[in-house]
């Protein structure tokens, strides 16, 4: 933290989830090493797209639950979500009394989600950089 | 007055403003066992008002133990036998995801998997290592938990399973 | 320290490769006592750096000590093979001292015995602890947790009962684990 209380920006502090994009498809379960991540959901049918469409199935989110008295902020699970719905975030100040209440739920992490910084110029540029060019 | 120890408890005012005066001053003693301490330890060359008493002469002042590392299952008993010779009152703030639950190491054949199984815990400061900053938010909440704990010490029977 | 140094000093039993930068000596293990004794007193390796073993389940327990030499500044792997059943090989705490803690450690976490060895207490585990750094042993903590990426998109908890244990064992977990009560 610098002199003015502003921390770098990927400041591994928290973890924000940005539910939308989130198609659970448990990677992020799978690949914690803690096996911190919690993640309930259902599946709800779809009218097919046309006459002769078969049906399909949506996966909806029930329960998404980040156990933080086990998480080593390895970010393993930021970097192998496919559909970018997990960011980190700079917040650090959510010790607790009890020890159930460091696991926080979709809410808590959506709100975390909004302190998460914007993603830096160029980010996500499907051109190669010069050092990548065979 | 009662005398602490004995089985009346103070008065709610006695103890409000023993209280009170215990939230300002806590003498804390570190259990550095591993990474963790090495954050406490930058946190203790703070300025902060709440971090000059990190130097606790002996187990007979000290009233906040800081428990910042991993602890295994070698190392437990004698954590135990530290929370044990000091006198009320006394709390616990768990530092980092190691002395939380094991943190990193939760499935190794030699960890304890959080101090809390070992000792009662008041504050837990999740991090793997938590920042220094995250070390005062816990001394704040650690206060405000004083501030309103009009009740007795917490018994060992509430101990996590 | 050449290859051929190396190869003159252990005999012809040792077969001398360079795999990772560094000499490597692989040695029947009849021959492990004598090799300690030669990579000390002929070629000068006087420093010991560590001993250790490799659980490689069906093909044993490969045993590897590292030795340096201070003026050559180069180093020397030894390495030999015990079998996986009884896994026992000749101390060499005799003839380097640091290697009697290394031998300890190895007797206690992975079950290799060391004759000659002048006392192999444990360091860390209580007995009856077994030995937890063989790959066939499971992690505890992993077989005693449900493990929450078991579940497959759109399942919950409670669909998790109806499907056999064995298809999503975790890493770290082996069959013999969930066979405990």
């Amino acid at each position: 933290m610098n002199a003015s209380g502003e921390l770098p920006v990927r400041s591994r502090g928290t973890i924000g989830l940005l539910e939308e994009n989130c198609t659970v498809c448990m990677l992020c379960a799978r690949e914690c090493p803690d096996w911190c991540l919690h993640i309930d959901s259902h599946k709800e049918p779809l009218p097919p797209l046309g006459p002769r469409g078969r049906p399909r199935v949506r996966h909806v989110l029930d329960r998404f639950a980040i156990d933080f008295s086990l998480c080593m902020y390895c970010g393993i699970c930021i970097e192998v979500c496919p559909f970018d719905a997990l960011f980190w975030a700079p917040d650090f100040g959510y010790e607790a009394t009890q020890h159930a209440d460091l696991t926080h739920e979709r809410g808590r992490l959506r709100e975390w989600m909004w302190a998460a910084p914007p993603p830096a110029p160029g980010a996500g540029s499907t051109e190669r950089a010069a050092s990548d060019q065979r | 007055m009662a005398v602490m120890g004995l089985a009346a408890p103070d008065p709610a005012p006695v103890r409000f403003v023993l209280q009170w005066g215990r939230r300002y001053a806590l003498t804390m003693a570190n259990v550095g066992l591993a990474c963790c301490a090495v954050e406490f330890v930058a946190a203790s060359m703070s300025s902060s008002p709440l971090l000059q008493r990190t130097l606790a002469a002996g187990t007979g002042t000290t009233e906040l133990l800081v428990i910042s590392g991993t602890v295994t299952d070698r190392l437990a008993p004698a954590v135990r036998r530290l929370y044990d010779a000091l006198p009320e009152p006394r709390y616990v703030l768990s530092f980092g995801a190691c002395a939380n639950s094991g943190g990193p190491y939760w499935d190794s054949y030699c960890v304890t998997r959080g101090i809390d199984t070992v000792i009662p815990v008041d504050v837990y400061v999740p991090g793997c290592p938590p920042r220094p900053e995250a070390l005062l938010e816990g001394l704040r909440t650690l206060q405000r938990q004083i501030d309103g704990d009009l009740r007795v010490p917490p018994a060992a029977s509430e101990l996590r399973g | 320290m050449s290859p051929d140094e190396v190869a003159a000093a252990l005999g012809p039993t040792a077969s001398i490769s360079a795999p990772y930068g560094e000499l490597v000596a692989d040695l029947p293990i009849a021959d492990w006592h004598g090799a300690a004794l030669t990579a000390r007193d002929v070629l000068e390796l006087h420093f010991f750096d560590f001993l250790t073993g490799v659980d490689l389940r069906d093909q044993g327990f490969q045993v590897v000590l590292r030795v340096w030499s201070v003026a050559a500044r180069s180093g020397l792997q030894l390495r030999t093979r015990c079998s996986a059943d009884s896994p026992v090989l000749a101390s060499v705490s005799d003839v380097y001292a640091g290697a009697g803690w290394h031998e300890r450690q190895a007797a206690e976490l992975l079950g290799i015995g060391f004759p000659g060895h002048p006392g192999l207490e444990p360091l860390l585990l209580e007995p009856g602890s077994g030995h937890p750094l063989r790959k066939d042993t499971g992690l505890a903590a992993r077989a005693a947790i449900p493990w929450p990426g078991a579940k497959e998109p759109g399942e919950s908890d409670r669909d998790l009962g109806a499907r056999s244990r064995r298809k999503n064992l975790p890493l770290g977990v082996t069959a013999r684990d969930l066979k405990q009560p």
